[in-house]
C-alpha cells in the first residue's frame, strides 16, 4: 500500500481542518471498510485522520426526533432501546449487516460512506470508472448479477451497499454534516448522486466535510417499520434485494407509506409512484401488486440480473403483507 | 478395543492452536527477509511487450524486482510434482490472467505491496477462449494420467453393451447437470519463506505435501533433494490447493538469487489465480432401469476445463459411477475442454461433481420409477467392487441406509413433491449414497524412537492438513506401543523425516496410519523381545507372544499381575531403542460409504433455501477418534452446503479473470447457513486395513450431501434445478 501519514484529534473541527487542507486526505473511523479499500487499491489516501476520540457517539430522542451521532458503533444503534421501539427498521437493517465483529467496531458514519461492493471496483486488475474515472464499466455488459436495475448510467451501474441508508431513507433521515465552512444538514434522499457521467463522486459531500450524525424524525411509520434483506446466503452477506417500509393503517387503508430499496440502484432506491399507489388506498393484492409494478416500471436490467425485476416485487408485497398485518 | 483408539481425544496440538504458540507458515520470522508482492498479469493471453520496473526498484525498502529478465532459468518440475506445466518469470509469454509477471522484494510486506504497484506493464493480447459452452464442440477424452505410485485410471470405459440396455430399458433418465468454478479459500494463505545456506535451502512452506514441494524445488532449482529441506508444522487447511505451485518454487529461487532470506505470502485475491480451483463442469447421464428399479445401464459423460498449459489431468473421476452400483452395462467418458483460463487443481472430494450428478439423476430415477429413493439404492447395491468382481472385504452401506434412515425419521416422509409444509414454506427431505476412494497413494515410512524414559517419539514427514493427524497417529501409536497418550510424541511436517507423501485422497490414514501401526508394532515386539530377554524382569524367559502391552505397562496376557513397566524395560536397557520401516510402493485403494439425510426449507415466494437438518451414516472402517472423525464430516457438509447453495467463482469471459476473488465476493456459508449436524458411525474394521481396521473417510461425507440437499430442494418444490449452485434467481425463476 501506498505510504500515508497518521493523525488522530479529538475535535471534530480539527478533523475538518487537516483532511481539508490536503486534497489526498481522508477521514478514518472504525476502518473496517477504509483498510480493505486500501488493501485492494480503491483508494490511496495519503493522510489519514483518525476522528475514534471526537465525542460523537450520542444517541437520544429529543422532541420526536432521533439524533445518533456519527460516531456511534453499528451495535449500539441496532440494540437502543428508543431505536427498537421508535425507529425498528434501522435496527433490524443493522442487524441485518456485516457481523457481530464488525458491527462492534464500524461507526455509523462510516457505514453510510461505504464504497460499493462491485468486483470490479474492488479488483484493481479490472477496468473502473469508480476507481479509475475514463476506464470503462466492464460491469455494464460482464458479471452483473450483483448490480442496478434503477438509476444507472452508461458510466456505472454498482449498487450502494449500505442496508442503513435504506432504512434511512425509509425513515426520510437527514445527514449533518461539518465542513470547513461549518455546519450543514443534507436531507439523505440528496445526499447519494447517481452515477451519471461521474460515478466516482458518491455523495453530496464536499472534500473535508465530516458526517457528524443522523437526525430521523419520529412518527407512527416509523414505529411500524421493517427491513427486509434478501440475500445469497444467510448472514454476513450485501443484499442481493433488500426493502425497507414504513406504514400507517387507518383501519384497512394505507394512510401513510415510505419505502426504500437496497440492492438495486447505485442509491437508496425510492419509488414515489409505489407510494402513491398505496397511499390512501386499501392494501390488498390489487394495490400491492401496482405499487410492486410501479416500483419496477422504467427498470433496466442487465444480462444476469433480471431476476431483481421479480424478486424486488415479491420482496416489496412480502414485506407490506407482514406489515399491513393480513398475514 | 482400546482405552486410546475410538475415544474422542481432543486435538493434542490444540493448545498451540487457540492460544497462537502454534507457528503457522506465515508466522515464521526469519531476520533479514525480504516480503515479496507478485505483480500479476490483467490480460489472459498473449506476450509482455514492455515491463517497466525502474520506478518500483527506486522505490523505498525495494531489494529487487525479479522478472523473466532477471530470474535464473529454470526446469519445469514432472508433472506429478507440479500439474501447471509451465514456471511464470521465465519468458514473455501469457498464459492466463493473474499469472505473475514480477516478483517484488522490500524490507517490509507494505514496501513490497507500493512498489508492486509502480510495475507497468503493457501486453501484445490474443484472443481467448473462455467460454466453456462454446468449447464444447472441442471436448477431447485425454489418456490416462501415469503418476509413481497410483493406478492409472481410464478416462474411456465401456462394460457389456450400454446402448443397447439403455434402448431396451423400462425406465431412462437423461439429464444434464452443470456446476461452476470453485476455489478451495482455506483460511490459512499459502506461504512460503526460504532461507539458503551455501547450496542448501530451507523452505517453510504452507504445503499439503512437503516430499513433493522438496522434490519439485529440487527439480525446479536442479539441485540435489538433500539438499531441500522443506517444513509444514501447522496448516489451516489446505483442500487440494497447497499441493506444489510455482510461487514456491520461484521463493526459492528468488531468495537464492538476491542472497537474502525471502518470504512470500499470497494475498486472498492472489490466490485465485495461483493455486488452481474446481474446473467448471458439465456432465450429461443416461441411466436405463426396469420397471422395479432395477439399474440396466449407466451412460456417464463428464466435461471439464483444463487449461492450455496442461495435459492429461482431469481432477475429478467418475469414481462412484464405476463402483457404486451394481449394473452390467455402463459407458463412462470423462472429457476436458481447453480454455485460457489458470490450471485447475484437486479440490476437497474431487469425486463429488459425478456423484452430484449420479445421485440427482438416480432421485430422477427413483421418482419415475415411483419408488423410494432408498429402496431404489437398495435395489442396485453391491457387495462386489464392479470393478474387479471381487467382494468388498468390508462394506456396510446397507447397515447405513437403515440406521440413518431411522435416526432422520425418512419413514415420516411425504414423497409427493410440495407436500410438506409449514404455512407458505415448503419443507424438502432428500438422501443419497455418500462414497468417496481412499488412499491409492504413495505409502509411507516411520521412526519410532522408544527413550530410556519411556517416551515414544514417532516421526513421518506427513503433515496435519487440520483433521487431526497429529492427534490420531499419536493415538494409534500409544495403542499398538501400549504407552499413555501423553507417552507419545508424532512429529511431522519436515523432509528430514521419514518419507510421507501428499495429504490428499484420503490417503493419510492407509498410508501413515499403516506406517505407524507397522513400526510401533515392530518396536513393540523389540521391546517386548528386550524384557524377556533380561533376567532382572519379571516377564523373564516367558513367552514374546504371551506379552501384552497396554498404558505403559507389559504384563503376561494369562496372568496380568506378571508385569512389568515399559519405562523399566528401557531403563535397564540403558540406550534408546530405534526402529524405523520403508515405505511400501502403494497404500492401497480403499472405498467409504455412507447414506446422508437433509431436510431444506424452501420459501417459494422469496426463492430462499436453508438448511435445517443434516445427518450422516457413514462406514469408515474402524473409528479412530470419534471427535476428529465428526469434524471431517462437519466440513464436508458445509461444503457441501456451500457447492450446492453458495459458491462460485464468477469469470469475465471477455478478460478471462475470475472476478469476485475474496471472501466478500465469493460466499462460502457462513454459521447461520449451518444447522445442527448428526454423524453415525457404522465402526466396523475394516480387516484389509493395515491402519488398525481404519479406511481414509475424511473425503466421503461431502460426496452425496450435495445431491441430498438438491434433491431435497426437488421434494420441497418439485422442481429440479440441474445447474448450481440453487440461487434466488433460480429458485424464483422456477417456482410454481
Amino acid at each position: 500500500m501506498k505510504p500515508f501519514d497518521y493523525t488522530r484529534t479529538a475535535r471534530a473541527s480539527e478533523a475538518v481542518r487537516l483532511v481539508a487542507a490536503r486534497p489526498g486526505a481522508t477521514f478514518v473511523a472504525g476502518g473496517t471498510e477504509l483498510l480493505n479499500l486500501v488493501r485492494d487499491r480503491a483508494l490511496a489516501p495519503d493522510l489519514v485522520v483518525d476522528i475514534n476520540q471526537v465525542p460523537l457517539s450520542g444517541i437520544e430522542l429529543r422532541d420526536g426526533t432521533l439524533h445518533v451521532g456519527a460516531m456511534a458503533r453499528m451495535r449500539e444503534v441496532a440494540e437502543h432501546p428508543v431505536v427498537r421501539s421508535g425507529f425498528p427498521v434501522m435496527s433490524e437493517a443493522l442487524l441485518a449487516s456485516a457481523s457481530p465483529q464488525i458491527r462492534n467496531r464500524a461507526s455509523i458514519g462510516g457505514n453510510l460512506m461505504q464504497r460499493t461492493r462491485c468486483w470490479y471496483y474492488r479488483d484493481a486488475g479490472s477496468p473502473c470508472n469508480k476507481r479509475e474515472p475514463g476506464s470503462g464499466c466492464p460491469a455494464i455488459t460482464g458479471q452483473n448479477r450483483w448490480h442496478a436495475i434503477h438509476g444507472g448510467s452508461r458510466h456505472c451501474i454498482a449498487v450502494h451497499p449500505s442496508d442503513l441508508a435504506v432504512a434511512l431513507s425509509a425513515l426520510q433521515a437527514t445527514v449533518v454534516v461539518l465542513g470547513p465552512r461549518g455546519e450543514r444538514s443534507i436531507p439523505l434522499k440528496d445526499f447519494y448522486l447517481l452515477p451519471g457521467t461521474t460515478p466516482h463522486k458518491e455523495t453530496a459531500l464536499r472534500h473535508g466535510e465530516l458526517i457528524t450524525g443522523v437526525t430521523v424524525p419520529g412518527s407512527r411509520s416509523a414505529r411500524h417499520s421493517r427491513y427486509l434483506k434478501l440475500r445469497d446466503r444467510a448472514a454476513f452477506e450485501f443484499a442481493v434485494v433488500s426493502v425497507a417500509a414504513a406504514l400507517t393503517m387507518e383501519g384497512s387503508e394505507v394512510s401513510d407509506v415510505h419505502l426504500a430499496f437496497g440492492g438495486i440502484a447505485p442509491r437508496p432506491w425510492r419509488s414515489a409512484e409505489a407510494e402513491a399507489a398505496l397511499r390512501g388506498r386499501p392494501l390488498t393484492d390489487s394495490t400491492i401488486a401496482s405499487a410492486a409494478q410501479a416500483l419496477v416500471s422504467g427498470a433496466q436490467p442487465r444480462e444476469h440480473n433480471t431476476f431483481k425485476v421479480e424478486l424486488v416485487r415479491r420482496a416489496l408485497a412480502d414485506i407490506l403483507t407482514d406489515l399491513g398485518g393480513r398475514r | 478395543m482400546s482405552r486410546i483408539v475410538g475415544r474422542p481425544v481432543p486435538r493434542v496440538e490444540g493448545h498451540a492452536k487457540v492460544t497462537g504458540a502454534a507457528e503457522f507458515t506465515a508466522d515464521v520470522h526469519v531476520p533479514g527477509a525480504l516480503h515479496g508482492v507478485m505483480v500479476l498479469s490483467t490480460v489472459a493471453r498473449g506476450r509482455i511487450t514492455r515491463l517497466e520496473t525502474r520506478q518500483a526498484e527506486r522505490s523505498a525498502g525495494v531489494a529487487a524486482v525479479m522478472t523473466h529478465r532477471n530470474m535464473p532459468r529454470l526446469t519445469v518440475p514432472e508433472p506429478h510434482l507440479l500439474v501447471k506445466r509451465f514456471l511464470p518469470l521465465q519468458d514473455t509469454e501469457i498464459h492466463h490472467s493473474g499469472q505473475p509477471v514480477a516478483l517484488v522484494l522490500a524490507e517490509t510486506l507494505e514496501q513490497a505491496q507500493h512498489a508492486a504497484t509502480l510495475v507497468r506493464v503493457s501486453y501484445d493480447t490474443q484472443p481467448v477462449r473462455t467460454v466453456f459452452e462454446d468449447a464444447m464442440d472441442d471436448a477431447w477424452i485425454p489418456p490416462p494420467e501415469e503418476e509413481p505410485g497410483e493406478t492409472p485410471v481410464p478416462n474411456e470405459l465401456t462394460r457389456g453393451d450400454p446402448e443397447g440396455a439403455l434402448a431396451r430399458a423400462d425406465l431412462r433418465v437423461d439429464v444434464t447437470y452443470t456446476t461452476p468454478i470453485h476455489h478451495h479459500n482455506p483460511i490459512e494463505p499459502s506461504a512460503t519463506t526460504a532461507v539458503w545456506r551455501g547450496r542448501k535451502v530451507t523452505v517453510y512452506d504452507a504445503s499439503q505435501g512437503v516430499t513433493a514441494a522438496q522434490e519439485s524445488i529440487a527439480q525446479a532449482l536442479d539441485l540435489p533433494v538433500g539438499h531441500v529441506r522443506v517444513i509444514s508444522r501447522y496448516l489451516g487447511g489446505g483442500f487440494g490447493c497447497k499441493t506444489p505451485w510455482p510461487h514456491t518454487v520461484l521463493t526459492a529461487a528468488a531468495a537464492r538469487e538476491v542472497d537474502r532470506p525471502v518470504k512470500l505470502v499470497l494475498s486472498r485475491s492472489d490466490s485465485y489465480s495461483l493455486h488452481g480451483h474446481r474446473s467448471q463442469a458439465h456432465q450429461r447421464l443416461r441411466l436405463g432401469a426396469r420397471r422395479d428399479g432395477t439399474l440396466t445401464a449407466i451412460d456417464h459423460v463428464t466435461t471439464q476445463q483444463v487449461s492450455r498449459t496442461e495435459d492429461e489431468f482431469l481432477p475429478s473421476a467418475s469414481v462412484p459411477t464405476r463402483r457404486l452400483y451394481a449394473c452390467d452395462n455402463l459407458s463412462l467418458a470423462q472429457r476436458a475442454v481447453r480454455l485460457d483460463l489458470p490450471t485447475p487443481a484437486w479440490m476437497r472430494s474431487p469425486e463429488v461433481m459425478p456423484a452430484h450428478g449420479l445421485e440427482c439423476a438416480l432421485d430422477e430415477l427413483a421418482y419415475a420409477a415411483d419408488m423410494d429413493p432408498i429402496e431404489l439404492r437398495l435395489r442396485n447395491h453391491t457387495a462386489t467392487d464392479p470393478e474387479t468382481g471381487e467382494p468388498f472385504p468390508s462394506k456396510h452401506l446397507k447397515e447405513c441406509y437403515r440406521r440413518g434412515a431411522t435416526a432422520f425419521g425418512w419413514s415420516e416422509r411425504n414423497p409427493r413433491p410440495g407436500s410438506m409444509r409449514d404455512g407458505r414454506i415448503r419443507i424438502g427431505w432428500g438422501m443419497a449414497t455418500a462414497a468417496h476412494s481412499a488412499g491409492g497413494m504413495p505409502g509411507a515410512a516411520a521412526r519410532v524412537t522408544l527413550s530410556t524414559e519411556g517416551t515414544a517419539q514417532v516421526q513421518v514427514a506427513t503433515q496435519d492438513i487440520g483433521t487431526g493427524t497429529y492427534t490420531v497417529m499419536s493415538q494409534m501409536a500409544a495403542h499398538v506401543l501400549g504407552l499413555p497418550l501423553d507417552d507419545v510424541d508424532f512429529v511431522l511436517g519436515d523432509t528430514n523425516l521419514p518419507y510421507a507423501s501428499l495429504s490428499a485422497s484420503s490417503a493419510t490414514v492407509p498410508a501413515v496410519g499403516s506406517a505407524v501401526n507397522r513400526t510401533c508394532t515392530k518396536a513393540r515386539q523389540k521391546l517386548i523381545g528386550l524384557a524377556v530377554a533380561d533376567p532382572r524382569s519379571p516377564l523373564h524367559d516367558l513367552p514374546a507372544d504371551g506379552i501384552t502391552a497396554e498404558e505403559g505397562t507389559l504384563y503376561q496376557t494369562s496372568r496380568p499381575e506378571r508385569r512389568d513397566s515399559i519405562r523399566a524395560v528401557l531403563t535397564r536397557h540403558g540406550r534408546p531403542l530405534d526402529v524405523a520401516t520403508e515405505a511400501p510402493e502403494e497404500s492401497g485403494e480403499q472405498y467409504s460409504t455412507g447414506a446422508v439425510f437433509a431436510e431444506v426449507r424452501v420459501d417459494p415466494l422469496l426463492g430462499q433455501v436453508r438448511v435445517t437438518r443434516m445427518l450422516g451414516a457413514f462406514d469408515p472402517g474402524r473409528v479412530l477418534n470419534r471427535r476428529t472423525i465428526r469434524s471431517q464430516v462437519i466440513g464436508g457438509f458445509i461444503w457441501a452446503v456451500g457447492f450446492t447453495l453458495t459458491e462460485h467463482t464468477l469469470l469475465d469471459t471477455r478478460y478471462g479473470r475470475f472476478v469476485n476473488r475474496n471472501l466478500s465476493g465469493y460466499l462460502i456459508p457462513v454459521n447461520a447457513d449451518i444447522p445442527d449436524i448428526q454423524a453415525l458411525f457404522i465402526d466396523q474394521p475394516d480387516p484389509t486395513s493395515q491402519a488398525l481396521g481404519a479406511r481414509g473417510f475424511g473425503e466421503t461425507p461431502m460426496c452425496g450431501m450435495t445431491a441430498a440437499i438438491a434433491n431435497a430442494v426437488h421434494h420441497a418444490t418439485g422442481r429440479r434445478i440441474r445447474d448450481l449452485p440453487l440461487t434466488q434467481d433460480k429458485l424464483i425463476a422456477s417456482a410454481s
